[in-house]
């Protein structure tokens, strides 16, 4: 680890009002002069005004070159963290290149034009696809393998970015973050904790295969380490919790704490053998195929593979330390839903 | 050449098409004491006959007197040249050594011999010695100062692109076509040039070309038949006309799939000044490259209606004012492909392209760009190449564009056709071997832009030469 970067007074945040976007916000607002957050439409103003007066809030299309210009407006040298994409689209598959190659190219250009001084981009485990064997951990050093039209628009994201800072434009560093879970949770992952409460989540085959998983809070402290570390200018890192879980561990923790929050679950998990899952696997990439995309689908078709990454490079390289557990993460998240009314 | 009858010919070397390739091909061959025939399936039009760029020039040199479509959702119009010079008549006459990151890429992909950037770069030279590529003396043309401009204000790379031209003491910008350099050096070294002659069906027998079958035009208009008995035969007609002809005459592996262009949409940008139309933009905004490139087609009256009319919007007032009109174009690589299908008893083939979600997206990327670089550079109102997609007279209206730029909306077009043989010593990817010679036949080669493995990105002329140039070498070296 070689040191850090002088950490500039003034953020800006795309994608702010997001499930990444309000965690990393609350982090940055204590110790920054202003943050200035892109979101998508008037009525996620106020759920990002209300943490602080240093908050400006700019609504518009991450693909607007205006409401990118206002975004960038006066703001210097300030870090740009890039976490607007689209993860499930709305209906049509063409939104993952408009958003998420599009909103980046546009993002890159602006944030060099400012002359930010850092652009840290948030990636995904996507453009790697799964893993070949269950033992097997995605390094820095794997080779792209994207899994469907998420998986290659984001893959055509990150390419955007590493050649921005071998052209010398600006000093970028990637985030390549896998399933999160942790408070401002979107309804799906609030879906999710009822089915598993309720036995109705399906565990594909043995349960065995392990996926990596990241706290929001542990990934906001890998951008914040992205962003000051000097070592990391021009890099991609791996940002999860220490170490992968087994599907059935993930389980298993999220029942214990909903107990722990004083809701009882039960133990019951239904089965679902490993070829429906590849079946819905073959009816996404048919649905894509015509430019359709089914939320459930894609999630079923995922759940066979093992997606593991190994962060010993973040640790070792740019000092990034997770400290938050499975356990406590998944508590937090539960009564995150709870202080705020949601039923579970 | 020794003539059985009028209808009968036998040559040493018989090469069908007169393009890039073809031209190259003669000139090469020729020179090396071969005997040489060129078949050109268009007229021979005299270099000084026709305004450069001109409607006029579209009718009489593109086949089909000017646009053809590939099916698909949606259909993209493309041309070709047709006549002697092939399609080197009518481009824009930009030219640019293949990438290095690219020639490395094929090599691998397509296990190509002897392709390496070293190699390829020394037969461009070879090239460029011999065709002359320059840059504009003086200022550039107005709507190439556009791109300029525009790319300063809003800090994107452009640069000013070589081009084939040569430039006459008195100013007069002369490109440097097929039909005023290799080809009549082909002639003065012995070739025979036969214009208006179509090629119908090679014939084979065994592992050999034996006759060629054409029809040809006499100067009555007349139509006779010709037939060509040739040792060796090089199809040159570009990446739709050559794999159709293979198909045609039975030859049918790795032959007309993987069809690659380069999909462009456009905008009409009317502007405050009036704009030179007599040449065509040089410069380029290269910030976005390779996946996406701008710049500037030709501008004259015809041309600037055809793009007004591309928008559907009311565009009589702009079409009045077409002096102070330019029509600009954002290029993209594309991730999809097409594919070349010969259709018995029809000379026409067809021709599909399929664009992927990814290509749709960055061509409506490729429109917001253009329409930002234009603005910046002063235009006042942009017509888009998109059915009802609006008129944008500021930057706050483009976000629109991107919805705008749908499959049913978008009127996308291309020149650059590649990619329809391909050649490597991978026979479950190639057409044809590392030098264009076709697989199973021993006589038969390729050697035209049917043979890049991929779009190149950028104006492909000068990938084409110098791969021709570089398997004319091998020709003459083993044959």
């Amino acid at each position: 680890m070689s040191g850090d970067e002088p950490i500039p007074n003034e953020a800006v945040v795309s994608g702010a009002a997001g499930w990444l976007g309000q965690n990393l916000v609350r982090a940055l607002a204590p110790h920054r002069s202003r943050v200035r957050c892109l979101v998508h439409s008037k009525d996620e103003a106020p759920l990002l005004e209300i943490i602080g007066r240093n908050i400006e809030v700019v609504v518009g299309d991450v693909r607007d070159p205006t409401a990118l210009d206002t975004l960038f407006d006066g703001v210097g040298t300030a870090t740009a963290f890039h976490a607007a994409a689209v993860i499930h689209p709305a209906k049509a598959v063409r939104e993952f290149f408009d958003v998420n190659v599009g909103g980046t190219e546009l993002m890159l250009d602006r944030a060099r034009r400012a002359g930010a001084s850092r652009f840290v981009h948030v990636s995904s485990n996507s453009p790697f696809g799964a893993n070949a064997t269950p033992l097997e951990r995605f390094t820095e050093d794997s080779p792209y393998h994207p899994y469907m039209a998420y998986g290659r628009s984001k893959l055509e994201a990150e390419q955007l970015v590493f050649r921005r800072h071998e052209r010398g434009d600006l000093a970028t560093v990637i985030v390549r973050a896998p399933w999160f879970y942790g408070p401002y949770q979107p309804d799906r992952q609030t879906q999710w904790f009822r089915t598993v409460r309720r036995g109705r989540f399906p565990l594909v085959g043995d349960g065995t295969q392990r996926r990596s998983m990241v706290y929001t809070g542990n990934l906001v402290s890998g951008m914040l380490r992205a962003e000051a570390a000097t070592a990391a200018a021009g890099n991609a890192y791996w940002i999860a919790d220490p170490r992968p879980y087994e599907l059935r561990e993930v389980f298993a923790t999220v029942r214990d704490a909903l107990v722990a929050e004083g809701l009882p679950a039960t133990r019951r998990l239904p089965r679902m053998p490993r070829f429906a899952s590849e079946i819905a696997a073959r009816l996404d990439g048919l649905a894509q195929g015509t430019g359709r995309y089914v939320q459930a689908l894609h999630v079923l078709g995922e759940l066979k593979d093992t997606i593991a990454c190994d962060v010993s490079r973040a640790r070792a390289e740019i000092g990034y330390d997770p400290d938050v557990t499975l356990l406590d993460g998944m508590r937090a998240s539960i009564r995150w839903c709870l202080d705020r009314g949601d039923e579970l | 050449m020794s003539r059985l009858g009028t209808n009968y010919l036998e040559t040493e070397v018989l090469i069908i098409g007169s393009g890039a390739g073809g031209s190259v091909t003669a000139a090469s061959l020729a020179a090396a004491g071969r005997d040489v025939t060129v078949l050109e399936e268009g007229p021979w039009i005299e270099a000084d006959a026709m305004e450069p760029f001109s409607l006029e020039e579209m009718v009489a040199k593109y086949r089909h007197t000017g646009l053809a479509a590939a099916l698909g959702s949606p259909g993209i119009v493309y041309a070709e040249g047709r006549c002697v010079g092939g399609s080197t008549e009518i481009n824009s006459g930009l030219y640019h050594r293949l990438p290095a990151s690219l020639t490395d890429e094929w090599r691998t992909d397509y296990e190509i011999d002897e392709f390496t950037p070293e190699i390829l770069d020394r037969y461009a030279q070879r090239v460029e010695d011999s065709l002359t590529v320059s840059k504009v003396p003086g200022p550039p043309p107005p709507s190439s100062a556009v791109l300029e401009r525009g790319a300063a204000k809003l800090g994107w790379r452009a640069v000013e692109f070589s081009r084939v031209f040569r430039y006459e003491p008195g100013g007069r910008a002369v490109k440097q076509t097929m039909s005023r350099t290799f080809l009549p050096r082909a002639l003065d070294a012995g070739a025979r040039l036969i214009p208006d002659c179509r090629v119908t069906r090679l014939v084979r027998r065994g592992d050999r070309i034996t006759e060629v079958r054409c029809s040809r035009r006499d100067s009555s208009g007349a139509i006779e038949a010709l037939t060509v008995r040739p040792e060796h035969v090089f199809v040159c007609g570009g990446s739709i006309q050559t794999p159709a002809l293979l198909q045609q005459s039975g030859i049918r592996t790795h032959i007309g799939g993987g069809l690659k262009l380069h999909p462009t949409v456009k905008i009409a940008a009317r502007f405050t000044e009036s704009l030179d139309h007599r040449d065509v933009p040089m410069h380029r905004v290269t910030e976005f490259a390779p996946n996406l490139t701008i710049g500037g087609s030709a501008s004259r009256r015809g041309h600037v209606a055809l793009a007004l009319a591309d928008s559907g919007a009311d565009y009589r007032d702009a079409l009045d004012d077409w002096d102070r009109v330019a029509v600009y174009y954002a290029a993209i690589r594309s991730e999809g492909s097409g594919r070349v299908i010969a259709l018995p008893g029809l000379a026409a083939p067809l021709v599909t392209y399929r664009l992927t979600d990814g290509d749709m997206s960055r061509l409506a990327r490729g429109l917001v760009y253009l329409g930002e670089v234009l603005l910046a550079a002063g235009a006042t109102e942009l017509y888009p190449s998109v059915v009802r997609g609006a008129v944008v007279r500021s930057p706050d209206e483009l976000v629109q564009w991107w919805d705008a730029v749908s499959r049913s909306r978008a009127n996308v077009m291309s020149v650059h056709l590649t990619s329809t043989v391909r050649i490597g010593e991978n026979r479950a990817r190639a057409g044809a071997d590392s030098f264009g010679r076709v697989w199973g036949l021993s006589n038969l080669r390729i050697n035209d832009a049917s043979l890049l493995p991929d779009a190149p990105g950028v104006n492909p002329q000068g990938a084409i030469m110098a791969i021709a140039t570089r398997n004319c070498d091998q020709f003459l070296a083993t044959t």
